[in-house]
């Protein structure tokens, strides 16, 4: 064994001479970690979800379409080649799944009116709610071929329309070459996805009726919609895919394709920060509390200790050692108090219905659910306890400056 | 014999506020090796300024300070740091042992600071709390000690790292006049027998008696000093 000042053991020996206000310290940490653990679960694992509901909803993580077809959404922009880009996409390791669709607007019309509304064409046999969330919530037969000759409408949109299950309905859309033209469908299904705009603007097409109806040939589509491991992949993945794009495919991560959405959560996840800082303040002010009482207190035996022969230097990273404890401790603590309740709320969530008023709440034309569960991303669990340690070292550095700076003579008073 | 510690007309001047406190003027004092001197005089005679600024504690106003030939008033913080670890011991009034440390750990602590290996630390430790008679309380910390037993541990934590000298202040003042004598006799047995060299601020007529050079300060001056046979 080497020769060393056991500053640490000291450190942690001198954290218990007043075990109350340790004991103290360590419960506001605990309480700090179990507030920013448990808001930022419930910041991440909602927002996955929300974003992966809108990826089922509309376009997928990553969409690959027509460069202009964002601000100008006609079936004339479309994308072909679409088996190939699948297979280039799928290749990619955060790719998971790719499905080939057509959408666009159309009119929709029956013998008892006519209503606008969002379509989406798709193939019946490679999709599933996986990839169409809609068609979880289908009520009626739906498809059963991609040349079938059904529609299904939203919930709201068919009791405006006053259609019933086999009965026809006339849509009439644009085609590629800019005429319009029109198809007739007999209602197969009704979808209730929970969010109003949805269940009152939504249409959903075979995608072979689509293609022949609007002049796209077999391997023509209006996007390819790519679904990821992680949604926050996405931007990565849309760049690693452009170079091998056809002109003019292009590539765009969820934040382009549904920038309200995104703006909505970076706006909420701004929020989260600043009360995630302001937790981490209030944890530092405790530990700075603690740790200058302390000091304070030991002003003669700095002195005494100086005397002896402790230099500046190993005073200060005595306290430091301190701060660094508490840190390290309040963190074990922290862990401790949050465990119960993180896995409680990640099993069973927390129903607000009650508050909402209902069981979905629409965010962005995305219905949210009611019930709050959380799930933390490990890095931002990492990032905790990084900004947990960052905040009692800092915390503490004041104090170990003002040990590190103790005159003896002034501290001991010989006689 | 081999000069320990050299005065030469010290001066120390306090400021508080506006008014100028000389607390030394112009002391002069040679300490040779061995000595077990005790510095006496009356409250304000400048008895503890002189041990502070003889264990680099302090600064003088003005004239020359040496601890072995060293001038303190050419060393910087850390040196000065560095020479009160591994030339002076202090044994204070109050014991001043830190109380989250046991009997054992703070007698070692300064051979820590010096980097001596564990094993080497050990052996010089538990000797020397032996001689002051404490080698079967090692593992006790000081709330569990009588002051006569915490004074022994400052008095071992002091000498533990071979110091040039032992500045003693007031080291009996807080003890029963049978602890006082065990004290006392424990300090001339570690004169006599490891050569260790002390130098005692006090008031204590019993430590004035048992010193072998007596050193009277009044007004910051040196106004007598006796030396005795041993």
């Amino acid at each position: 064994m080497t020769g060393r000042p056991k500053l640490a053991q000291m450190a942690w020996r001198n954290l218990w001479r007043n075990r109350r206000r340790t004991v103290l310290t360590l419960s506001s940490i605990a309480f700090g970690v179990l507030l920013a653990v448990l808001f930022t679960a419930i910041q991440d694992r909602n927002w996955a979800e929300t974003i992966d509901l809108a990826a089922r909803m509309q376009a997928g993580h990553v969409t690959i379409q027509h460069a202009d077809y964002l601000d100008n959404p006609m079936l004339a922009k479309s994308i072909q080649e679409t088996k190939r880009l699948m297979k280039r996409a799928l290749s990619d390791p955060n790719v998971r799944r790719a499905v080939v669709r057509v959408s666009g607007e159309t009119m929709l019309r029956t013998a008892k009116g006519s209503y606008g509304a969002a379509f989406i064409a798709f193939d019946p046999a490679a999709e599933d709610p996986d990839s169409l969330s809609f068609l979880e919530g289908i009520q009626g037969a739906g498809f059963e071929s991609s040349d079938d000759d059904g529609i299904v409408l939203g919930e709201t949109l068919a009791r405006n329309l006053k259609v019933e299950l086999g009965k026809k309905v006339i849509y009439t859309l644009v085609d590629k070459q800019g005429e319009i033209t029109s198809g007739m469908g007999r209602l197969r299904g009704v979808v209730r996805s929970g969010a109003p705009g949805v269940d009152a603007g939504l249409c959903l097409l075979p995608i072979d009726t689509i293609r022949k109806l609007v002049g796209y040939g077999p391997d023509e589509a209006t996007q390819v919609a790519l679904f990821l491991d992680d949604a926050r992949r996405s931007s990565d993945v849309a760049a690693r895919l452009e170079p091998d794009l056809p002109r003019p495919a292009t590539a765009l991560g969820w934040e382009e394709s549904q920038p309200q959405l995104a703006g909505f959560i970076a706006l909420k996840v701004g929020g989260a920060r600043v009360m995630e800082i302001v937790i981490a303040l209030l944890v530092a002010a405790g530990i700075f509390n603690t740790l200058f009482v302390s000091v304070m207190e030991r002003m003669r035996e700095f002195g005494i200790l100086m005397a002896i022969g402790y230099s500046p230097g190993q005073l200060f990273r005595t306290v430091l050692w301190e701060s660094v404890w508490l840190g390290m401790v309040g963190l074990l603590a922290g862990a401790a108090v949050t465990a119960w309740p993180y896995f409680y709320l990640a099993e069973h969530g927390l129903d607000m219905s009650a508050q909402m008023g209902s069981e979905t709440l629409e965010v962005a034309g995305v219905g949210m659910s009611s019930i709050i569960k959380v799930g933390i991303y490990p890095e931002n669990a990492v990032m905790i306890g990084l900004a947990v340690l960052l905040a009692t070292v800092l915390a503490g550095l004041f104090p170990a400056i003002r040990a590190g700076r103790v005159q003896p003579v002034e501290s001991i008073k010989l006689v | 014999m081999e000069t320990i510690i050299e005065l030469e007309g010290v001066t120390k001047v306090y400021r508080q506020g506006a008014v100028e406190v000389e607390a030394l003027r112009g002391l002069d004092l040679v300490c040779e090796k061995g000595e077990f001197t005790a510095v006496c005089g009356p409250s304000g005679s400048g008895k503890t300024t002189a041990l502070n600024l003889i264990g680099a504690l302090d600064r003088i106003s003005s004239g020359a300070i040496r601890l072995e030939g060293r001038d303190l008033t050419r060393l910087g913080r850390r040196e000065l740091s560095g020479l009160r670890r591994d030339r002076i011991g202090f044994v204070f009034q109050a014991y001043n042992l830190i109380p989250v440390l046991t009997a054992y750990e703070n007698a070692e602590m300064v051979l820590a600071l010096q980097g001596v290996q564990a094993a080497k630390r050990r052996d010089k430790v538990m000797g020397i709390l032996r001689d002051v008679g404490l080698a079967e309380l090692a593992d006790r910390r000081p709330d569990q000690l009588s002051g006569g037993q915490q004074q022994r541990v400052a008095i071992a934590r002091a000498i533990a790292a071979d110091p040039a000298v032992v500045l003693a202040d007031e080291p009996t003042a807080n003890v029963d006049s049978e602890t006082a004598d065990r004290l006392l006799g424990i300090m001339e047995k570690l004169n006599r027998e490891r050569g260790v060299t002390f130098l005692f601020s006090t008031h204590d007529p019993r430590v004035m008696e048992r010193a072998r050079r007596l050193v009277r300060l009044v007004d910051g001056r040196v106004a007598g000093d006796e030396r005795r046979q041993g």
